[in-house]
């Protein structure tokens, strides 16, 4: 008897530390009633709007929404989650507490590039499911990840193709944050140009938080661009447009990058951001006509916790994800183990969602989102200028919003 | 091109004399080196963002306001935090200050979030050209006001009565007391108008930095535009700021735009190198 306690007291010991996202009966995270899943975001420093609202008033009104019907197959869906203040260190202690302590049953959307690749090792190794990051860097080839919006790289692929291609620009240059944010955008839109026979005629860079940007915009003036791709945070991009706006940089059209391309950007330029383009991955999330998007700002008023619940694009990929996340849910069925969800994800063809073009993955596709569209600011709101835009094989493809 | 990023320059350092100066004023009366100087700043910008947002006054009303509510705000600082540690080391005042601007950027961030905001100017948001640059009105504003701001506390400390005593009490606190000086009252004095000079630079500095509770953070800048100028000098905290602000303004325009932040502080070495007291500093000899 004595020796078999021993074992078992062995057997748990071991179990423990080999395994310590499993748990004995039943898939982690996972009980009759509920399904737990989680993530580190941002609820202070530099990315606190976008991770309170993606949080706060995306993934939870769209749980709030589903939980008030019943949940999924009959079970709740609960949250954990931790703030990382967009710190890399901060990020991978609250991930592996929510694996090793909470034990969710999946990452659900973390927030910010830094964060979120310090987990990724992480997450892989322990084979837990980390889903619909909101971070531009590629993630190919991990059967446990799944990837949200086009990556940067791309983002700035289908930019610069569609300047070249469509409107015939010749003389870009690049306004970008001196990290790897920037360099993301800056080298492949120096290939694709390459690509046309041109050059990338002036790439200036700043450092992160920088609001002062007169040389900046100085020597870009005096290289007479027909366009110019900035590459910033909504606070340094504004000030890089009210320093054109003030140096009448009026020949030169400014882009903003898919990051960029947000609200925020346009209400802190203080009016001066008419006529900027910018690539969209996004519906307007106040305007949007969809029906999608008007259940997605019903759905803000009646679940938002208070004044802050005006529609953004944060929210909205909250919301989004949240929304693909349940369907993973409800095709996995009743028996739902990890396996059993990324298979019924693998599976997933042509959702049509009303917001973003129908999501379809597959075993080695686990992108859900590869396009965007142009806008333009008019009036303070971004007006779209082109058809859903991305690259196949390599080349332009546009089609109808 | 150069003309155009020097009167840049001359905008950005106006800014950053606005906080020497404030850090100037308290060295110059109490020989502490404040260090929440730029979060004092912040909070008087969010008072009058309240003032004019929320309470629905007009602008001038709103910042007159806040400018109040700030000397207000100064003299309670002294009052709970820095005269109970009033004999204690330059360098306990120091920590003090350091942990207050980390306690007010928190609570900022409870009242008011950690968010950027817009931030509406005193100075109408239009363009005049000057040879072949351009500059905007609020730029001018800026410059304007410090260089004033500047001008009225020199005259202060160098002609009034309470100004002379100040002065008086930073050289010997006890001699001071001997000829009759509050020193308490001094010290209110100091921190009511640090505050009230936090707050304008918060006033000024709001509309082209953003509204957060980041913002304190140009103190760094601050202190290099105080060694650069001259530790204490009221003239040379105007001159040190705007310096750094040309010379971090024209550094990326002939040299990689990366090279913005390293030239300023590789130039304040040199001077300090050449003429330790700085450009406008007056050498304080200490009895020991």
């Amino acid at each position: 008897m004595k020796q078999i306690t021993k074992f078992s007291v062995l057997g748990l010991f071991l179990m423990f530390f080999l395994f310590p996202g499993s748990s004995l009966g039943g898939e982690v995270g996972v009980t009759d009633t509920t399904v737990l899943v989680g993530c580190s975001n941002s609820f202070s420093g530099p990315l606190v709007y976008p991770g309170t609202q993606l949080v706060n008033y995306g993934l939870e009104i769209y749980f709030k929404h589903i939980n008030a019907q019943g949940g999924v197959h009959g079970r709740k869906i609960v949250t954990q989650y931790y703030d990382d203040g967009y710190k890399p260190q901060n990020a991978v202690a609250n991930t592996k507490r929510l694996v090793e302590q909470d034990k969710v049953f999946a990452i659900l959307s973390p927030q910010g590039t830094a964060p979120v690749m310090a987990t990724v090792k992480y997450l892989t190794g322990n084979k837990v499911p980390l889903l619909f990051p909101f971070q531009g860097v590629p993630i190919k080839g991990v059967k446990t990840i799944f990837t949200s919006f086009a990556p940067y790289p791309t983002q700035s692929e289908v930019v610069t193709s569609w300047l070249v291609e469509k409107k015939g620009f010749k003389r870009i240059g690049i306004l970008y944050q001196d990290d790897k944010y920037g360099y993301t955008f800056r080298d492949p839109a120096k290939k694709v140009l390459e690509k046309y026979g041109l050059e990338l005629i002036a790439a200036e860079s700043y450092k992160r938080g920088t609001v002062d940007m007169s040389a900046q915009i100085a020597k870009l003036k005096k290289a007479n661009l027909d366009a110019l791709i900035l590459v910033a945070l909504p606070k340094s991009g504004a000030s890089a447009l009210k320093e054109a706006h003030k140096q009448g940089l009026k020949g030169t059209k400014i882009i903003s990058s898919g990051p960029l391309t947000d609200e925020k950007f346009i209400i802190l330029s203080g009016g001066v951001g008419e006529g900027v383009w910018g690539l969209s991955l996004w519906p307007d999330p106040v305007n949007s006509q969809r029906p999608a998007m008007a259940e997605y700002r019903e759905m803000m008023k009646k679940y938002g916790k208070d004044k802050d619940n005006r529609p953004n694009r944060y929210s909205l990929f909250g919301y989004f994800y949240a929304k693909l996340f349940v369907e993973g849910l409800k095709k996995a069925g009743k028996n739902l183990t990890r396996d059993s969800y990324l298979a019924a994800l693998e599976g997933m063809k042509n959702w049509e969602n009303g917001i973003v073009p129908a999501v379809s993955f597959s075993g080695s596709a686990h992108l859900a989102q590869n396009a965007g569209f142009m806008v333009e600011v008019k009036k303070d709101v971004f007006k779209p200028i082109s058809g859903w835009v991305r690259l196949k094989d390599g080349k332009l493809v546009e089609e109808p919003l | 091109m150069l003309l155009q990023v020097i009167l840049s320059g001359l905008a950005t350092g106006s800014i950053y004399a606005l906080v020497a100066l404030g850090l100037a004023l308290i060295y110059n009366t109490t020989e502490h080196v404040n260090f929440a100087q730029g979060e004092m700043s912040m909070v008087s910008a969010f008072i009058g963002f309240t003032f004019f947002h929320s309470a629905g006054f007009s602008l001038p009303v709103a910042f007159l306001l806040t400018l109040a509510v700030s000397a207000v705000l100064g003299i309670i600082v002294e009052r709970l935090v820095i005269r109970p540690a009033m004999r204690a080391p330059h360098f306990n005042i120091f920590i003090i200050t350091l942990g207050l601007s980390i306690v007010m950027k928190s609570l900022a961030g409870f009242v008011w979030s950690h968010d950027d905001f817009p931030y509406p100017s005193i100075f109408p948001n239009e363009t005049i050209t000057v040879g072949n640059a351009t500059i905007d009105m609020i730029s001018i504003g800026n410059i304007g006001t410090t260089v004033i701001l500047m001008l009225m506390l020199f005259i202060f400390f160098k002609y009034t009565r309470y100004g002379t005593a100040m002065r008086a009490v930073s050289h010997s606190q006890n001699a001071a007391l001997l000829m009759g000086i509050s020193v308490k009252q001094s010290f209110s004095i100091t921190w009511a108008i640090s505050f009230l000079v936090a707050a304008v630079a918060g006033i000024l500095m709001a509309p082209v930095v953003f509204l957060s509770t980041h913002m304190g953070m140009v103190v760094i800048n601050g202190f290099a535009a105080a060694i650069l100028g001259g530790w204490g000098s009221i003239p040379g905290s105007i001159i040190g700021g705007m310096l750094l602000g040309i010379i971090d303004n024209v550094a990326p325009l002939y040299l990689p735009s990366q090279i913005k932040n390293v030239v300023p502080f590789m130039v304040i070495c040199i001077v300090l190198v050449i003429r330790p007291k700085g450009i406008m500093g007056i050498e304080r000899l200490t009895k020991v």
